[in-house]
């Protein structure tokens, strides 16, 4: 019932019995909305993220006693310090205190634009997170993201297998994929799940900086104004430290795993018991 | 009899339990209509070769055509200094970029107006609460001199003329309120602070602006910028906000009267709206019908500014 919005896709069967043509078997596995979304993400979180740490300059959360020499009190600052005083080739770099923000931000010293752009960000941020949800409504994809009891001993599982991977591949020995009967398995399902929760943190947390006043209890819940911005700081962190292995394991599962956020559909039918009525 | 026969046609659940109960329960059992919460298996549809190429072409096409639409978008919307580090170059003037950001600041600012409410208090603190509050102004500070000349003009008034008030007789002439409240800057950082000083709907009622007046253009003309020269300070504030009850003109700041560098002797609190709005050593109070100019959102900043 709640795939019948994937009807679009039914059609070609009428095809391939007037055609006489041998049929693909494929699953659907992302509703188009969902699919956008995901996309729309990245460069909406790209934007967010950079004009975020050009504003994070401005203030930096994470402050010290200004030093006696160079009257520094910035911590990013003595990364990017730090950075050019040990990494090879960095050493005549012009402006270290601002390394980390001429690489992870806009640049220092535009607060202006960058505030103008995080806001234009975050409304599509806002708009594109209600698309996603719509997209799991409609194609009932929010039951396979739900966490369940058997989660806990499932994500052992997957931990043991991803720890063991590489020790199996150097002795080529034969490592075994743990076998789920779900759309994804126990990591995946707290990746997927904890993401658009982080989403909705850190939209509430936007808001609770950019109207503490009109929004008190909101700046209040999470602890007052200032501890929301390291609400919000570190939230931008969750994302982060996601995209790093979504992308590498992404790319590990190979190419049907990257084309179906594309298409939609993956040609891994695994399941026979589970064909069509 | 009759009655029987309806049951075996119309209800297929209870036939087989009747013929061949084994078999039949668990048949019934995996056609249940799973919980509400369960997981569905996902749907295997069938498609001829041709379709299937058709449609991954056609989404393929549209992915590419979204993700150049999005590195043209970027190449449009970010600041050249940030292009050129990854190697693009772009002219430095964009009219076109200014206009789209300045368009989505105003629904921004928008959306802070509709969210305003005269009816809100902002959160007020216990003075164990106060929290140190750094002068932000990089501008130098002007001699402490002209405090003793100063003077508050009004203009913009029902009565046409304009009003010229010394510190004694605003002191004199209107009642002093205190509160401890947030002050938030644009930048990130707040500061909790214990404030005295009239409020700005007192000296609105004494001296009532020009009927149809919707802003007030508040201004400091004392004001320097870093190397010490004039650079006067002026902020446009709607007339609702100065209307507020926690809006104040602050003479007093954590007990003590106003140093130059928190703006002696008479300084714009405006705690619904960011620290920039907080005019310091105001000088002159000009109302209008039209919304004024404002120092920061000539700079690229909201004009609006509520929080």
């Amino acid at each position: 019932m709640n795939y019948s919005i994937c009807s679009p896709a039914d059609k070609p069967r009428t095809t391939s019995t007037s055609l006489e043509q041998p049929g693909v078997l494929v699953v659907k596995k992302h509703h188009p909305l969902v699919r956008w979304s995901h996309w729309l993400n990245v460069p909406i979180l790209l934007g967010l993220i950079l004009s975020g740490i050009s504003i994070y300059w401005a203030s930096p959360v994470y402050q010290h006693r200004p030093d006696p020499k160079t009257g520094n009190f910035d911590v990013a600052a003595d990364v990017g310090i730090w950075i050019c005083a040990h990494v090879p080739g960095l050493h005549q770099y012009g402006n270290p205190p601002d390394w980390i923000y001429n690489h992870i931000s806009l640049g220092p010293g535009m607060l202006a634009l960058a505030l103008r752009l995080h806001w234009l960000c975050a409304y599509l941020f806002m708009l594109n997170g209600a698309v996603y949800v719509s997209g799991l409504i409609l194609g009932g994809g929010w039951r396979s993201l739900l966490p369940r009891w058997t989660d806990f001993f499932d994500a052992l599982k997957m931990l043991r297998y991803y720890l063991g991977f590489p020790f199996a591949k150097l002795i080529h020995r034969k490592w075994m994929h743990p076998h789920f009967n779900t759309k994804y398995n126990a990591l995946q399902r707290a990746a997927y799940f904890s993401v658009p929760v982080g989403g909705f943190f850190s939209v509430a947390t936007g808001w609770a900086l950019h109207k503490p006043m009109q929004f008190h209890w909101l700046a209040a819940l999470f602890g007052g104004f200032d501890t929301a911005r390291v609400w919000h700081f570190w939230l931008m962190w969750l994302f982060i430290l996601f995209v790093v292995p979504h992308v590498i394991l992404v790319l590990a599962d190979g190419w049907d795993t990257l084309r179906s956020m594309i298409v939609g559909w993956s040609t891994r039918v695994k399941r026979p018991e589970f064909t069509a009525k | 009899m009759n009655n029987e026969k309806k049951l075996d046609s119309s209800d297929p659940e209870l036939k087989p339990s009747r013929t061949a109960p084994a078999v039949a329960v668990k048949f019934v059992s995996v056609e249940k209509r799973p919980d509400f919460l369960e997981e569905l298996p996902p749907p295997i549809i069938e498609m001829t070769p041709p379709v299937l190429r058709y449609r991954t072409r056609r989404d393929f096409l549209l992915f590419g055509v979204g993700a150049m639409a999005a590195m043209a978008g970027g190449g449009f919307l970010l600041p050249h200094e940030t292009l050129s580090r990854i190697g693009v170059r772009r002219s430095v003037n964009s009219p076109a970029r200014e206009w789209f950001l300045n368009r989505a600041l105003r629904i921004d600012d928008d959306v802070a107006e509709a969210l305003y409410s005269e009816n809100r208090r902002v959160p007020t603190y216990t003075k164990s609460q106060i929290s140190p509050l750094k002068n932000n102004y990089n501008g130098a500070s002007p001699d402490p001199g002209y405090i003793s000349e100063w003077k508050l003009t009004i203009e913009g008034l029902d009565s046409g003329l304009s009003v010229v008030l010394d510190i004694r007789s605003l002191m004199s002439q209107f009642s002093v309120c205190e509160q401890i409240t947030r002050l938030v800057c644009v930048e990130g950082w707040s500061a909790i602070a214990w404030w005295a000083g009239l409020r700005f709907d007192d000296l609105l009622r004494a001296y009532s602006p020009m009927s149809q007046a919707k802003w007030a253009r508040v201004e400091s003309s004392v004001n320097l910028d870093a190397s010490g020269n004039p650079d006067p300070y002026f902020m446009s504030l709607d007339l609702a906000t100065a209307q507020h009850p926690q809006t104040l003109l602050v003479t007093h700041l954590n007990g003590q009267p106003l140093t130059v560098e928190h703006g002696a002797p008479l300084r714009l609190l405006v705690p619904v709206k960011l620290g920039l709005k907080n005019v310091k050593a105001i000088t002159k109070i000009t109302y209008s019908v039209e919304e004024p100019s404002d120092y920061w959102a000539e700079r690229g900043y909201s004009r609006y500014d509520g929080i």
